[in-house]
């Protein structure tokens, strides 16, 4: 499998039946990204969030308590851990799960801002993220019934995936990520915990990079 | 495996498009809430549908990760809608509560005298917990009392005719089991009457 262009040089393999979780230079360097991430998300302090006085050059600092960020600041951890769950497997179907997974933590991470016009762009996304489930999951479904398996590591170069099934999978994970492109996002980074907002844009940019990856190789 | 495949894949798809399509209609939020489960069922359908061992084991963290995910949207709508403070006078104040319990309760019976007997009145007197659970007690906990009493005399009337006339076995049979049957039902339906109200 490491023939393929995008991989790189084999890194690491764990022949564990028909599932092979490994990593290669491109799933490595995505992986360490996410670690990087989740450090930063665990030990960071949210900035304060500052309000500019209309008609003067005043302004003031809102005070954020630590108690405020502690729910953005687990579900901003937990996302990076489903991401890292979603970069390093090497399962098809398991892909699939944790960007649910991602979808899940990205809502919770929007949902926490309070604001009832965040939340209600939170309940969009949700709705978005859970149709995605659809497609997700019936490319795995396609996979599995057209190659009997659905390891990354077997269907590498083989060609046997139909293309209906990558355009699904490229679908769902487009509506588990479409966080970064909602309109609510103005609102979210005002928000406080505006930090982990970041984690939302990060994780999304990783899944579209993983899932590039995989429609490549199989 | 193929063949069946596609021939269940074209009946997923159609599903699909059906739930996809009352997406477009639905404006209200709750209900949308309720079509976002239905989509997710088609998801599992169509892994499902592989019917493999492999499929099979898919179903389980499928089925959990959308439940998850339809908790999360159903706790940001109770928040959004400011629900969360609307506590209930009941602990079962559940709108399919009042409107279901006739048909799966009488649903029930109907099995329970069928099957007869004491399985039959065991099936029988869940189907009346579930309705009294559901629809309050106030006046029927006397009928109770006395139809368990009127089948507690026929069972022993049953007795008597077994042993005095042998001959008619099979009517004292018919009426053992009929009574045995009320007598469970009725029993078992007094659970449902045990909920602290003032008059029990």
């Amino acid at each position: 499998m490491f023939d393929q262009n995008i991989e790189g040089a084999e890194l690491f393999a764990l022949p564990f039946g028909d599932i092979v979780p490994f990593f290669s230079v491109y799933t490595a360097t995505l992986a360490a990204f996410v670690v990087v991430f989740i450090l930063i998300s665990a030990f960071d302090r949210p900035e304060r969030q500052l309000n500019i006085v209309f008609g003067g050059d005043a302004y003031y600092a809102k005070e954020i308590k630590e108690s405020d960020t502690r729910f953005s600041r687990f579900m901003a951890i937990a996302c990076g851990c489903a991401t890292l769950g979603a970069v390093v497997t090497g399962d098809v179907f398991n892909f699939t799960l944790f960007a649910v997974l991602v979808g899940i933590t990205n809502i919770a991470i929007v949902a926490s801002a309070g604001n009832r016009h965040v939340l209600n762009a939170a309940f969009q996304y949700g709705i978005v993220a859970m149709i995605a489930t659809v497609p997700l999951f019936g490319s795995a479904a396609i996979i599995l019934a057209t190659t009997g398996t659905l390891s990354i590591w077997t269907l590498a170069g083989m060609g046997a995936v139909p293309l209906l099934a990558k355009a699904l999978l490229i679908l769902g994970v487009m509506g588990e990520g479409i966080a970064p492109l909602y309109i609510g996002k103005a609102e979210i980074i005002r928000a406080q915990g505006a930090p982990f907002v970041l984690m939302i844009h990060f994780s999304s940019l990783l899944l579209f990079l993983r899932v590039t990856e995989i429609v490549l190789v199989i | 495996m193929i063949d069946t495949f596609h021939t269940g894949m074209i009946a997923a798809s159609l599903c699909i498009i059906i739930a996809f399509f009352s997406f477009l209609k639905e404006t209200d939020d709750l209900h949308r809430l309720l079509l976002t489960d239905l989509a997710s069922v088609m998801a599992l359908f169509l892994i499902a549908l592989v019917g493999t061992d492999l499929a099979e084991a898919l179903i389980l963290p499928g089925l959990v990760v959308t439940i998850s995910k339809l908790m999360a949207l159903a706790e940001i709508y109770l928040v959004k809608e400011g629900l969360q403070k609307n506590s209930p006078s009941r602990i079962l104040d559940i709108e399919v509560l009042q409107s279901a319990p006739a048909i799966l309760a009488s649903i029930l019976v109907i099995y329970g005298i069928i099957l007869s007997g004491f399985s039959g009145g065991a099936v029988a007197g869940l189907g009346v917990i579930f309705y009294l659970v559901c629809k309050g007690h106030q006046e029927r906990f006397e009928l109770i009392e006395t139809v368990s009493g009127y089948a507690w005399v026929a069972w022993i009337a049953a007795f008597f005719i077994i042993l005095i006339f042998p001959s008619q076995w099979f009517l004292a049979v018919m009426i053992a089991g009929g009574a045995i049957l009320i007598k469970v039902t009725a029993k078992l339906s007094l659970i449902g009457t045990m909920r602290g109200e003032s008059d029990v």
